[in-house]
């Protein structure tokens, strides 16, 4: 256990400092922003000096890493806001959207791959597989544009876009939240035509290869049900792998979406760790990496847990 | 027919959600003006916001000592009247008396000393330092009386009264906060016309009207601030009139004047385009060189392909809106001749190589980089013209598109020379014509001058505009210094694109189209 939590840190450490590092190495800084002939040249200088951005670089992380240590993770140097407020006030947007799309995704992914891995080069398949193909070849941002255009201009069924109707702030709750789902749909819709294909595609190539396998031929020798053998054996088996997967992809339910956001303006973290980037934002990248690297290897943690409990075979 | 129950019940739901909420409540009420800011404002603090959304919303919000009329001249606001003193360095300020903060607290002369005492203070981090700093000194402010203030310059200074346009921010506030963090600057309280109520992250700001104004209160009860960061979605939001106005693209121009619901207005602003060259490259020190490449360009037929008609070719460093532009111009034109260029090049030693069509000198290839920052679409379709017409006398010019903080670094670069060939950049000019930090020889290699242009006459001319307070007098002295800049082509001037807004048809009370707002005065905007 004591060992586990020393790796834990040791771990945060050197994901810590080789991020400062590399994100020192990226040219600009946070003064070289403006070019206008309004602003002072000399200006730039003292806020770099305000900063603390002349003192040599370890004795930058070693501040850093102080502050942090006292619960301090800083404050952002274009908005002055404190860098855990500015990462949380983003956190719901960002969780309604990943989660409700990750959940559509799985919904409609595992279902689609399952019955046309069980019967491959048929009508359905093929079916599955042309739309799969489509979908994956069209773009976010253009899919997202064409939604907006024919729903909400067209046929006038959701707001272009936006998270919660500036006006709805005084309503009831259960309102707000129908308006948030309002808003919700379209973003929605563009992250899962955009998402499904590719873990249909995964889904189906995992059945296929598991139906004709040994263990699939004994269970029809024994008179088993078409249907059961796919949903009791060969769904479980091959969803182990797509368990991987999600897993893998747990850091994106806090990254968020930059392209979905940005079309939709949706309020989440995406957008905010695009522009610390632009903006060389060092607190608040320093902040995001910090939260996301706990994330990981908490999740990681959490995965190899979850791989003993399900698989007996694997030992700690 | 279990599934189909379901399929029923989904459906049912669906079209209940749908029909629940697709009207939003009040939105488009009578009171309600609908704006798009384009961004998340970073702080909403004058002193120290540089971004064009935070901008917006502090000018409804707080107000200066003086304001820019819609013609672009200065006028007293927070003021009631002002005298300077016949030598040009002390101004005296006299002060409405009946101006109160927006939560009750009177307005006085502390708050003025306090907001450019908080800008020279250098702990703040703000880039308008500079500004009130003359020669390296300091600009005084010393209050008098509760509503008199005197400024004493260490010399004469012609830009003043438009650095005065400066927003004031509340001393009993901020007196004892830390002001780069301070939750003010996410809760701003001014004097302004309107009061803030409420800025959720990432989507949109509340302002509601100011009842205790000082000036002829705001007809609007209410103005939303939304923030669609997208251009294209903010287009549709604007067609479906979820916004009340919003910038059009020169290339969709013609569809959204047909569009019954909006008012198409096109203005010239205070900007323009250009191609800068790094003097301290043994290339574009020769001027002929640099003469060539002004004949090589066609600036009529670049402005016609990138702004579609909708901006005019520029040829000095002021635009001609601006009152310093002159009437009766003296400045030379490059007209475009391919084949002047090409004698002048010859003349200059650079040789045609008819086997790679590049002109040489000494074994030297005539070719260099043009750094431009990536995702301005009119600027890199510039280039590219460019390119076209600079190969034609055959002059290799590669681009270079580089991502903006990079990009700034590289020109800013304390490094004499710097590291680039020549630059593609726009001005946005103030609405006082003193180019000092752009033109000055003393504003290289620190400061905006990163060309290294350094001219004698036009420093001279430069220190007379800036410190004679007469605005004929300093149109006389601008005209000479644009004539002498444009015939030493440190830039290729190349055009000044003009601005389109779109406005909702209810939206009234607008003033005549220009860079000082179609919204300015705010107060006389109404619905209808």
């Amino acid at each position: 256990m004591i060992k586990s939590i020393l790796s834990f840190i040791t771990m945060l450490l050197l994901i810590t400092m080789v991020s400062f590092g590399i994100m020192r190495m990226a040219p600009g800084d946070p003064t070289q922003q403006f070019l206008s002939p309004k602003m002072g040249a000399e200006d730039m200088v003292q806020i770099r000096k305000n900063y603390g951005l002349d003192d040599p670089l370890p004795v930058q992380y070693i501040k850093w890493l102080k502050n942090v240590m006292q619960g301090n993770l800083g404050y952002s140097y274009s908005t002055g806001k404190p860098v855990l407020t500015a990462i949380v006030e983003r956190l719901p947007a960002t969780l309604i959207l990943s989660i409700t799309s990750l959940s559509c995704i799985i919904l409609i992914a595992c279902p689609l791959g399952l019955f046309s891995g069980a019967n491959p080069n048929k009508p359905f398949d093929y079916t599955v597989t042309l739309l799969s193909l489509i979908t994956m070849a069209m773009p976010a941002f253009w899919i997202g544009l064409m939604l907006i255009l024919l729903f909400s201009l067209k046929f006038d069924l959701f707001p272009t876009s936006g998270y919660l109707d500036p006006l709805m702030s005084g309503e009831p709750l259960w309102r707000q939240w129908l308006d948030i789902a309002h808003h919700l749909i379209l973003p929605l819709a563009t992250t899962v035509i955009g998402g499904v294909a590719g873990l249909i595609r995964f889904n189906r190539f995992n059945v296929i290869t598991i139906i004709a396998q040994d263990y699939i031929k004994a269970a029809r020798a024994r008179g088993l049900g078409e249907g059961r053998i796919l949903l009791k054996h060969a769904f479980k088996n091959a969803s182990l792998p797509i368990v991987t997967i999600l897993g893998l992809s747990l850091p994106d339910l806090i990254g968020g979406s930059l392209v979905i956001e940005y079309i939709f303006s949706w309020p989440g973290m995406g957008q905010l760790g695009i522009a610390a980037v632009f903006q060389r934002d060092y607190p608040i990248l320093m902040g995001t990496v910090l939260i996301t690297s706990i994330l990981i290897l908490t999740g990681n943690r959490l995965a190899d847990m979850a791989y003993r409990w399900v698989d007996p075979r694997i030992q700690s | 027919m279990k599934f189909n129950r379901f399929l029923v019940l989904i459906l049912s739901v669906a079209t209940l959600f749908v029909s629940a909420c697709s009207k939003s409540p009040n939105s488009t009420a009578s009171d309600t003006l609908n704006l798009n800011i384009g961004g998340e404002p970073t702080i909403l603090n004058p002193i120290l916001a540089t971004d064009a959304p935070s901008s917006e919303i502090n000018g409804l919000v707080f107000s200066g000592l003086f304001r820019i009329n819609t013609d672009m001249s200065i006028v007293p606001d927070l003021v009631a009247t002002y005298s300077i003193s016949t030598d040009g360095l002390t101004y005296t300020f006299k002060l409405r008396d009946n101006v109160k903060w927006h939560d009750g607290q009177p307005f006085t002369a502390d708050d003025v000393k306090f907001t450019f005492d908080k800008i020279l203070d250098p702990k703040t981090n703000t880039v308008r330092r500079s500004n009130y700093l003359l020669n390296g000194k300091p600009i005084q402010f010393t209050v008098v009386d509760t509503h008199i203030i005197t400024a004493t310059l260490p010399e004469s200074n012609a830009p003043f009264l438009s650095n005065l346009c400066m927003s004031i921010i509340p001393k009993h506030i901020l007196e004892n906060q830390d002001i780069n963090t301070a939750t003010f600057n996410r809760q701003p309280i001014g004097t302004g016309p309107f009061k803030f109520q409420k800025w959720d992250t990432g989507q949109f700001i509340i302002l509601v009207k100011n009842d205790t104004y000082y000036l002829k209160g705001p007809k609007l009860g209410r103005i939303i601030a939304k923030i669609i960061p997208d251009t294209k979605t903010a287009l549709v939001a604007l067609e479906k009139q979820e916004i009340d106005s919003g910038k059009i693209p020169f290339k969709d121009i013609e569809k959204y004047q047909n569009n019954t619901k909006l008012n198409v207005h096109e203005f010239e602003d205070l900007n323009y385009t250009f191609m800068a060259f790094n003097l301290k490259n043994p290339i574009f020190k020769d001027i002929k060189v640099r003469q060539a490449i002004a004949h090589a360009i066609d600036k009529k037929g670049l402005t016609d392909k990138i702004l579609k008609g909708h901006g005019s070719p520029a040829h000095i460093p002021a635009a001609p809106i601006s009152w310093s532009y002159p009437n009766n111009p003296t400045f030379p034109i490059f007209e475009y001749n391919p084949t002047q260029s090409a004698r002048l090049l010859d003349q200059a030693g650079w040789q045609l190589n008819p086997a790679t069509k590049i002109r040489e000198k000494n074994g030297k290839q005539l070719s260099f980089t043009l750094i431009t920052n990536q995702g301005n679409q009119d600027r890199e379709r510039s280039a590219q013209i460019i390119q076209q017409y600079l190969s034609a006398i055959g002059i290799q010019m590669n681009i270079q598109l580089m991502e903006w903080s990079s990009f700034v670094k590289r020109i800013n670069s304390p490094t004499d020379p710097k590291p680039f060939d020549a630059v593609m950049l726009g001005w946005s000019l103030d609405i006082d014509p003193d180019d000092t930090s752009i033109w000055h020889s003393k504003e290289y290699p620190k400061g905006f001058n990163f060309i290294a242009y350094n001219n004698l006459q036009v420093d001279t001319l430069l220190d007379q505009g800036r410190k004679t307070i007469d605005q004929n007098k300093r149109k006389i002295i601008y005209s000479k210094l644009y004539t002498q800049i444009a015939s030493d082509i440190p830039y290729i001037f190349l055009y000044y694109p003009n601005v389109i807004t779109g406005i909702n048809k209810r939206v009234k009370g607008l003033s005549p189209a220009g860079p000082a707002g179609l919204f300015n005065p705010i107060e006389n905007v109404y619905i209808q």
